[in-house]
């Protein structure tokens, strides 16, 4: 039968107990903000129990550990969620801006080379007016410029996200090497069979702003996670980070290499990361293909026809644009190669007012070139991918930010502190206490009580 | 069940997403289009690009239309000042031909039809903006001069080419004729005609100078007739700028279904955007600073 003394070292272990659980329900509400904060409970269970005779008696109750709520599986869907949302969003953010130089019809290479046609015509209604001539020269030039400025604009573009490549690359070293550190106190911690609680949090926390960075799969094994890249080049095994490199290669742009040394540029594909490779090595040079082929093909077959013509003076015509035969960097090099308006070839006969010649260079306006398309129609497939890229990346951005709205939202639910809950915590460890609390002093006055009798047990 | 205790960033997301909606039916009323950025539509912003150029074009054609018509206007005014002119040297060579004529009349008559033929030379070199309209395709320099040593009275220094100009997208108008067809042809001769009157009057008998008034009889019928290309071009021309216009409107019209914006609808979309906020807005004002904390003493 257990004795007075028993009754208050059980009181005080209650008071001990609550303590310690409201301690958790303070840091809990301290931590409400803390972004990828889970929370803790605190696990109480029933103290050992004794036996006299046939009577079971309990001891009292122990705080056993602080245990942190978290589901790993929708940790796992954030980091996917987080790799696609960095990438698109990146992706939209460097189309935005290239898609700016293709908004205005009127303006740009296609409002150009609609004008310059439409010189053309203006002259055909007097071939000899030095205006008119002079016009067709400008609107040429016009042209080039118009070109140059679209190979500068998209030059500027993929140069930012070049230079963000060996930046991004510092970011995922010191994510990865913050991660490996906490890798190998959580691993250790859970060895031990302990609830590695905040050290976890901060630990996954940053493996979902590296997420954010680059595509990173997730594996746990006994030492802790391993992180690789999507194509298995690792990042973190246990406590060890394996530092990417950049360095720039052959073509002067910034390549991605392993900590071995290989070059893993086309293998990265989630992240920011991801995103600005994807931008800079396949978008871009897709545009730029497309410049390109319709500079030097429009070139040509305009170069091709101004040559049958005559000029003013009744010269056989030269060049008027600066032959272009190969596409490469054919947008940047276009130009007019005539200064001189009377050079222009209107001419089919050789006297300076006939316009025969100006017909045939009006009809390349609408020939196919060997492109299957037409100059026009060429720049207008070129909006129409450049649009489609864009349309297809905010599609992307809105789809994967409602996913990891949702998965936050699912997390926050098994993993987010609520007030209101922390708030019952408080009120139930507080009414606990004070029961608790109530016991000694009433153990207390039972003690005097025997006291007064002057006789001890 | 356990739900999302922290909804801030749901109703943060709630009112950017409202926002973002009013946004856009913002730029569409301000704007006016629907398509601001390729990426808005993409198929409508390529097609857009024809549409300008279709524009464009349409919009050089009128021009064009306005500087051909005057020139064809000018080339058959001058024509019409030739057909008076030949009137006059026909009722001349009518007066010769009657043999009761003195020789100090004659010489009269005679110095009456150089005057003429003089402008006819000057008629048919008239220019416009510094091209000779008459002078074929070699359009830098007057096209006759008066050489006295030529059986026609005049030399020819342009050629027989023609220009045709594009009035529209499939039509091409023949904008010239070159003088050697009006003024030398073999159907009615000007030049040659009023040389022989002339050189009938000083030499010749009152039969050849009947004859030579026959001859600029012809050439009067004849380029009387050849007026009718002038008048033609300019009719056509004329047509063609109305259907242009008309063209016009048609492609501001596609412009408009392919990027406009439907402003009743943006306008409806911006009311109904603007609620949604507001709702956001209430619900985040009402809902967040709510927890149990409130109700306890």
């Amino acid at each position: 039968m257990p004795g007075l003394n028993t009754s208050l070292s059980i009181a005080v272990q209650a008071l001990q107990a609550e303590q310690g659980a409201l301690s958790v329900t303070a840091n809990n509400i301290s931590n409400v903000n803390t972004p990828g904060y889970s929370r803790q409970v605190a696990i109480l269970n029933e103290a050992p129990t004794f036996q006299e005779n046939t009577t079971t008696f309990g001891s009292g109750v122990t705080l056993d550990q602080f245990q942190s709520v978290r589901d790993q599986l929708l940790q796992l869907r954030l980091y996917e969620e987080t790799q696609q949302q960095g990438n698109s969003q990146t992706q939209l953010n460097s189309l935005t801006q290239i898609e700016g130089m293709f908004s205005d019809p009127a303006q740009g290479v296609g409002g150009a080379l609609s004008a310059f046609f439409n010189s053309l015509s203006q002259l055909s209604t007097n071939p000899t007016d030095a205006n008119a001539r002079q016009q067709v020269l400008t609107a040429g030039n016009n042209l080039a410029n118009s070109f140059h400025q679209a190979v500068s604009g998209l030059g500027t573009i993929q140069s930012g996200l070049d230079q963000s490549v060996p930046q991004t690359v510092d970011q995922i070293n010191r994510l990865t090497t913050q991660i490996a550190a906490l890798n190998g106190q959580v691993a250790q911690m859970q060895g031990l069979g302990k609830d590695p609680g905040s050290t976890q949090d901060q630990r996954d926390e940053l493996i979902r702003q590296l997420s954010a960075l680059v595509n990173v799969s997730v594996t746990q094994t006994e030492h802790g996670l391993t992180l690789t890249t999507g194509n298995g080049v690792p990042l973190v095994v246990a406590n060890q980070s394996f530092a990417l490199q950049s360095g720039t290669n052959s073509s002067n742009v910034q390549d991605v290499f392993s900590a071995q040394g290989q070059d893993i540029t086309s293998q990265i594909q989630g992240g920011q990361l991801g995103g600005t490779l994807q931008i800079r090595d396949q978008v871009i040079p897709q545009v730029f293909t497309q410049l390109n082929n319709l500079a030097s093909q429009f070139a040509t077959r305009f170069n091709t026809q101004h040559q049958v013509g005559f000029d003013a003076a009744g010269n056989a015509g030269q060049n008027f644009f600066t032959p272009l035969a190969s596409p490469t960097n054919a947008a940047a090099n276009f130009g007019v190669a005539i200064t001189d308006p009377s050079l222009i070839a209107a001419s089919s006969d050789g006297s300076a007012g006939s316009n025969g010649n100006l017909a045939p260079l009006l009809a390349t306006r609408d020939q196919q070139l060997p492109s299957g398309a037409s100059p026009m129609n060429m720049y207008s497939n070129l909006v129409l991918q450049v649009g489609n890229f864009g349309a297809n990346a905010q599609a992307d951005v809105n789809a994967s930010n409602l996913s990891v709205q949702q998965i936050t939202d699912q997390r926050s639910a098994v993993s987010g502190v609520s007030l209101d809950e922390e708030t019952t915590n408080m009120i139930r460890y507080q009414r606990a206490y004070e029961a608790g609390a109530r016991v000694v002093t009433t153990v207390d006055s039972m003690f005097d009580t025997l006291m007064a009798m002057g006789v001890l047990t | 069940m356990r739900v999302n205790p922290d909804m801030s960033a749901d109703v943060l997301a709630a009112i950017w997403n409202t926002q973002s909606q009013e946004d856009t039916a913002l730029q569409q009323m301000s704007t006016g289009k629907r398509v601001n950025a390729p990426s808005d539509d993409p198929l409508a912003a390529a097609q857009m690009v024809g549409n300008q150029d279709q524009s464009n074009r349409t919009d050089q054609y009128l021009q064009n239309i306005d500087t051909l018509t005057s020139q064809l206007q000018t080339a058959d005014g001058a024509l019409s000042s030739v057909v008076q002119q030949l009137t006059q040297a026909i009722t001349l060579g009518v007066q010769g031909t009657t043999g009761t004529l003195s020789a100090g009349n004659r010489q009269q008559i005679v110095q009456n039809l150089q005057g003429i033929q003089s402008q006819l030379v000057q008629l048919a070199n008239t220019s416009i903006g510094g091209s000779y309209l008459f002078a074929g395709t070699a359009t830098t320099a007057p096209p006759y001069a008066l050489d006295s040593s030529s059986p026609s009275g005049v030399t020819y220094s342009g050629n027989s080419g023609t220009n045709t100009v594009q009035a529209a997208d499939g039509l091409t108008l023949q904008t010239n004729l070159p003088g050697s067809q009006l003024f030398q042809n073999p159907g009615g001769d000007v030049f040659a005609a009023m040389q022989q009157l002339i050189t009938s009057l000083q030499t010749g008998t009152a039969t050849d100078a009947g004859n030579a008034t026959n001859q600029l009889r012809s050439a009067f019928d004849f380029i009387t007739g050849q007026r009718i290309f002038y008048g033609n071009a300019v009719n056509q021309l004329n047509s063609t700028q109305t259907f242009l216009q008309q063209e016009q409107v048609t492609l501001k019209s596609q412009a408009n279904t392919l990027v406009g914006a439907d402003l009743t609808k943006a306008a409806t979309d911006l009311t109904r955007a603007q609620t949604a906020h507001d709702a956001a807005l209430a619900a985040a004002a009402k809902i967040l600073p709510t927890s149990l904390l409130d109700y306890l003493k």
